[in-house]
């Protein structure tokens, strides 16, 4: 078990680089096809088809959002925002086959517009084991201000 | 002129700043200008409160703002719709802080002071402490003095004075008409829960841009598709300044369509505080001079197949809300606009385009697609408003 905490804590510190580092396209490559990216409006304890979410992507919606960051068009991240994420508590749950449920909290700090943000969030993956790797098949992201009006966001959190 | 203590504080007087094709900064920037469009816009006219399909049932609520006043907007036992200042009669705490509920009673926190669903207080811990004369029928929460719905959609007016509802939204009315017919039963309701946005600018510069055909192949060039930008560019469509309200008006490529897709239809501005387009209701919140929130509800229309609706706010999600595609881009502009306005260098602003070229039609005036015909009859509602006499707040109910 120590060894598959080690394992998971490695994956979520990579996943946190790529996206601190604006590498989107290496980001999208963890999930796999099917998965889901949520970031939910609100408690977040609601079904997502009768309940409104600030975020609800499939893969392909995803890949939209990502390479609309990178058409030189998307003014509200020119410049981009920088990021800092503090990956904390993290517990993991093995469902074995290769398959773990992860609960953690995350500290975000967005900095645009000459404004730091602050952005913590339980963060809940469901990770399946690729070799040496683990990829994404489902990714909610419960900020602690879902509920809260929000200035623009069209980084990735 | 009516000579109250915030016109003294004017940096320039409200006449001298919209002139031809063109409005001045302070309209933006200057903080008493603001504190008048409290008193003269928001404190007067119609202000949207709610969809009626979010306090379908007796005892539901919703608490949101007129102004500045926190306002819960509700049903009664009756299913009746009222609109009640949120603030104890007592010593004043708001009396509900929920977003959303059903109640049959209101209860202060502080003393216990408690109100049944139609406002009225109905409870006093030790009545005994008070004179002969303290009258528990004159200390009901205060009624918003107006409100009426139109179409489903709830309005709030703090005027007994004034024009009624269908008066106020005048020519607007057949487009939201037009908005609930998209539903083929005629009727629609919201997903739960809204979307939310706050910006560091004024709430003027959302209730533009909502009509604001021009604006779209530029900001969102990273977001819009070609197809839809071909309505934008073909020059049919009309934009139309209509009873003080703003409409982008894009019917000849056809009616509002099922799914919601940026082609046929319609946008509406209805001043102050209401923009209905695609598939969204927006709430426009001014909070001061330089900062407003948006809050959104997404529309799902009845008898259509449920995948249509899930779609419908699979695309508001996507391009709407803080993250949204379109919108996050929206959301920053209005930041930089305040950001530029607050420089004093530059006085006025632009909005001649199309002035030589618009018409009357239908008694309305018509420019094309990308011209600014509508932010000229929203500005000229807005004078009109803020150089009017303004009736007082009602005081409490009667």
């Amino acid at each position: 078990m120590a060894d598959l905490r080690h394992d998971i804590e490695t994956a979520l510190y990579r996943e946190a680089h790529l996206l601190d580092s604006g590498e989107f396209n290496a980001w999208y490559e963890l999930f796999l096809p099917e998965a889901i990216y949520w970031v939910p409006a609100g408690s977040g304890d609601y079904d997502p088809n009768e309940h409104v979410s600030i975020i609800h992507d499939d893969m392909t919606m995803l890949k939209k959002r990502i390479d609309r960051l990178y058409s030189g068009h998307a003014y509200a991240q020119i410049p981009a925002s920088r990021t800092h994420r503090a990956i904390t508590n993290v517990e993991v749950e093995d469902e074995g086959d290769g398959v773990v449920n992860v609960r953690c909290v995350m500290m975000l700090v967005e900095l645009a517009r000459h404004r730091q943000t602050l952005y913590p969030a339980r963060v809940t993956y469901r990770l399946h084991r690729a070799g040496d790797n683990w990829r994404i098949g489902y990714k909610k992201v419960s900020l602690l201000m879902s509920d809260e009006p929000l200035p623009a966001a069209a980084f990735l959190f | 002129m009516t000579g109250d203590d915030t016109e003294t504080d004017l940096t320039r007087p409200i006449e001298q700043l919209i002139r031809r094709g063109a409005i001045h900064r302070d309209v933006y920037c200057d903080p008493a200008v603001f504190d008048r469009e409290m008193t003269h816009i928001f404190d007067r006219t119609w202000v949207f409160l709610a969809h009626e399909s979010e306090i379908p049932s007796p005892g539901d609520y919703k608490t949101t703002t007129i102004g500045r006043h926190p306002v819960i907007v509700n049903r009664n036992d009756e299913g009746e719709i009222g609109a009640f200042i949120n603030r104890c009669r007592h010593r004043g705490p708001t009396v509900c802080r929920n977003e959303l509920g059903n109640a049959k009673f209101f209860r202060c926190p502080y003393h216990a002071w408690t109100y049944n669903n139609a406002g009225e207080l109905v409870g006093v811990p030790m009545p005994q402490g008070y004179g002969a004369d303290f009258d528990k029928s004159r200390l009901g929460l205060v009624h918003v003095a107006r409100v009426a719905s139109y179409a489903g959609f709830i309005f709030g007016s703090m005027s007994a004075h004034g024009p009624t509802l269908e008066d106020h939204l005048g020519g607007v009315r057949k487009f939201l008409d037009a908005y609930v017919a998209t539903s083929p039963t005629g009727e629609i309701g919201v997903y739960k829960g809204y979307q939310k946005c706050v910006y560091s600018g004024n709430w003027k510069f959302q209730l533009e841009n909502g009509v604001d055909p021009y604006h779209v192949g530029a900001l969102h060039a990273s977001a819009v598709t070609p197809e839809a930008l071909a309505i934008y560019r073909q020059g049919k469509g009309a934009v139309i300044a209509m009873d003080g309200h703003g409409v982008t008006d894009h019917t000849d490529w056809g009616p509002m369509p099922v799914d919601a897709s940026l082609s046929g239809g319609f946008n509406l501005v209805i001043f102050p505080n209401l923009i209905v387009l695609r598939s969204q209701i927006r709430t426009v919140r001014p909070i001061a001079v330089d900062r407003t929130e948006i809050i959104t509800s997404v529309v799902k229309l009845k008898g259509v197949d449920e995948a249509v609706n899930l779609q419908r706010m699979r695309d508001q999600e996507f391009e709407f809300g803080a993250a949204g595609t379109f919108f996050a881009d929206d959301l920053d502009i209005f930041e930089r606009t305040q950001q530029g306005l607050n420089s004093s260098a530059v006085d006025w602003l632009e909005f001649s385009r199309g002035l030589d070229r618009e018409e009357m039609r239908n008694g309305y005036m018509h420019g094309f697609m990308s011209d600014e015909t509508q932010h000229r009859g929203m500005y000229a509602n807005w004078m009109a408003m803020m150089t009017a006499a303004t009736p007082g707040i009602a005081e409490a109910a009667e």
